[in-house]
């Protein structure tokens, strides 16, 4: 019969490169109608960098996230970038991203503070108008601020920046020190059902709640869990490399290697904690690989607490649970007593 | 050997080898590119058309198999007016990442709804089993075609204004 269990798993997982340099530069540039250019190295795979590097740059300059002309992934035209690699493009490439829109800001504010009659310091980038803080009404538009910049100040509003993650060595001896700039947390849960004759795994619900900092677009966030907890599941009960005795790859087809499907796929409730990082871009932290680090824990948490077998090497497959099973019961019948 | 089909609403011909299968008729003969090769043998569904109002692994038919019959790619969907309600919800919920399984998920999702216009989730989930994707854990996926179905149920869509009756409307067979 089918024995339903539940599981549940934590981790903390770290942003960015362990001390090792991992830098990213980013150039800012504000046109004379109001629109922005940026240059990052970084490359959009899929998750949606671009579209939260633009929500960043938009925020620091007080324009709309499609003001905002990206370009990427061009080592001719963009300033260095470690890359889409240890879930570090949004905290890293995005610091890089914040502080070279602070910058060009800053010459708009210059600029803004002659036209406003108001000190540079008293100013806020807002709704594409440059204003006087706490007097909104007291505001030139920024493309008019920009022209300006331009064609009569002659500062035309450019920034650019680099952002390193401050780290410190670990010691040798005593193994202390700070490698990462931050760290992430999440919890996930699983119910499964363990069919206790097949020993059989069936997924049916995944809870992913995740501290990834503030959330800049809950939208790819969700996205980003998903395809985790997707990963996590093939991991936990039916992903596996066979080698022959050479090392050689048998299964390395989608016939033989066998990712999951929708109908393998749980039902995922995303849950993203409210959260603020002040080391991170607008307290942004990360999301990419942490979301599938708890899954294959919590589903076989969850398959101990459905059959009371613990699963010590992945995949679970039904093989597996199956022989854990049974020598539960051999265990089991071998302690009564005679 | 010459084969003609009738791709997204046009009579194409091109003369191809025998062994030439619809996929590799479609992107290398008539330069639809939009179907993708992903493993070539039937595994993945990247590279799904819908032939006769059912969706087929393009990379398992023979172009000969498809002479004369009606064929859609992901390329017939959209009209100069805009894209198709399943395009354009995919595209602003973020059911797609890297978008390679996309033309394939679409086109099989297209298949389920103009047979099905309401589907279940349990529907979609059976229909969509033969798409793979290593991004999304197909949740958004699941879940937009519901919406784009409930949009094309409605008359007043505004994505659908304008777009042709013959694409709006279910297969014919």
């Amino acid at each position: 019969m089918k024995r339903r269990g539940r599981g549940l798993a934590s981790m903390w997982y770290p942003v960015g490169f362990t001390v090792a340099a991992n830098p990213s530069g980013a150039v800012v540039k504000v046109n004379e109608d109001g629109t922005a250019v940026v240059l990052t190295g970084t490359v959009e795979t899929g998750q949606g960098a671009l579209g939260v590097l633009s929500q960043i740059a938009a925020e620091a300059l007080g324009i709309a996230p499609n003001d905002i002309h990206i370009v990427s992934g061009d080592t001719d035209t963009c300033p260095m970038d470690t890359g889409a690699i240890a879930s570090r493009t949004t905290y890293i490439t995005g610091n890089a991203i914040a502080a070279a829109a602070a910058m060009a800001r800053d010459t708009l504010f210059e600029v803004a503070a002659g036209m406003l009659g108001v000190k540079a310091s008293q100013l806020e980038a807002k709704d594409h108008k440059i204003q006087v803080k706490g007097f909104p009404a007291r505001n030139v538009p920024i493309a008019d601020v920009a022209l300006r910049a331009h064609i009569v100040n002659g500062t035309p509003p450019i920034g650019s920046a680099t952002w390193n993650p401050p780290t410190v060595p670990l010691d040798p001896e005593t193994g202390q020190g700070k490698p990462f700039g931050t760290y992430v947390y999440a919890t996930q849960i699983a119910e499964v059902d363990v069919d206790d004759e097949t020993g059989e795994v069936e997924v049916l619900r995944v809870t992913a709640s995740h501290d990834c900092g503030t959330a800049i677009n809950p939208m790819l966030v969700e996205g980003q869990i998903e395809g985790g907890v997707f990963m996590g599941l093939g991991f936990a009960v039916q992903e596996e490399i066979l080698f022959d005795k050479q090392g050689k790859q048998i299964n390395c087809n989608l016939t033989n290697y066998i990712m999951p499907t929708t109908l393998d796929m749980p039902a995922v409730e995303c849950d993203i904690v409210d959260s603020y990082d002040e080391t991170g871009p607008f307290g942004a932290k990360a999301v990419g690989e942490p979301s599938l680090v708890p899954t294959a824990a919590a589903i076989c948490n969850a398959i101990y607490d459905a059959v009371g077998v613990r699963i010590m090497s992945l995949p679970a497959t039904a093989e597996k649970v199956l022989a854990g099973i049974k020598a539960k019961r051999a265990a089991e019948q071998k302690q009564i007593p005679a | 050997m010459i084969v003609t089909l009738t791709v997204n609403g046009e009579l194409r011909s091109a003369s191809v080898p025998p062994e030439t299968t619809l996929l590799v008729m479609l992107r290398e003969h008539l330069h639809l590119t939009g179907a993708k090769t992903g493993c070539d043998v039937g595994d993945c569904g990247a590279c799904t058309v819908i032939v006769d109002g059912l969706a087929v692994n393009a990379c398992l038919m023979l172009a000969a198999q498809a002479d004369g019959r009606t064929v859609t790619t992901i390329e017939g969907l959209a009209t100069r007016e805009g894209l198709h309600p399943l395009q354009k919800v995919f595209e602003e919920t973020g059911a797609l990442q890297c978008g390679f399984c996309g033309p394939g998920v679409i086109m099989t999702s297209k298949a389920l709804l103009d047979h099905t216009p309401e589907p279940t989730p349990q529907e979609i989930r059976t229909a969509l089993t033969g798409n793979l994707c290593r991004c999304t854990g197909y949740v958004k996926m699941i879940e937009g075609v519901q919406e784009a179905a409930a949009m094309m149920r409605s008359p007043q869509s505004p994505a659908l204004a304008g777009q042709s009756p013959a694409l709006a409307a279910p297969e014919q067979k």
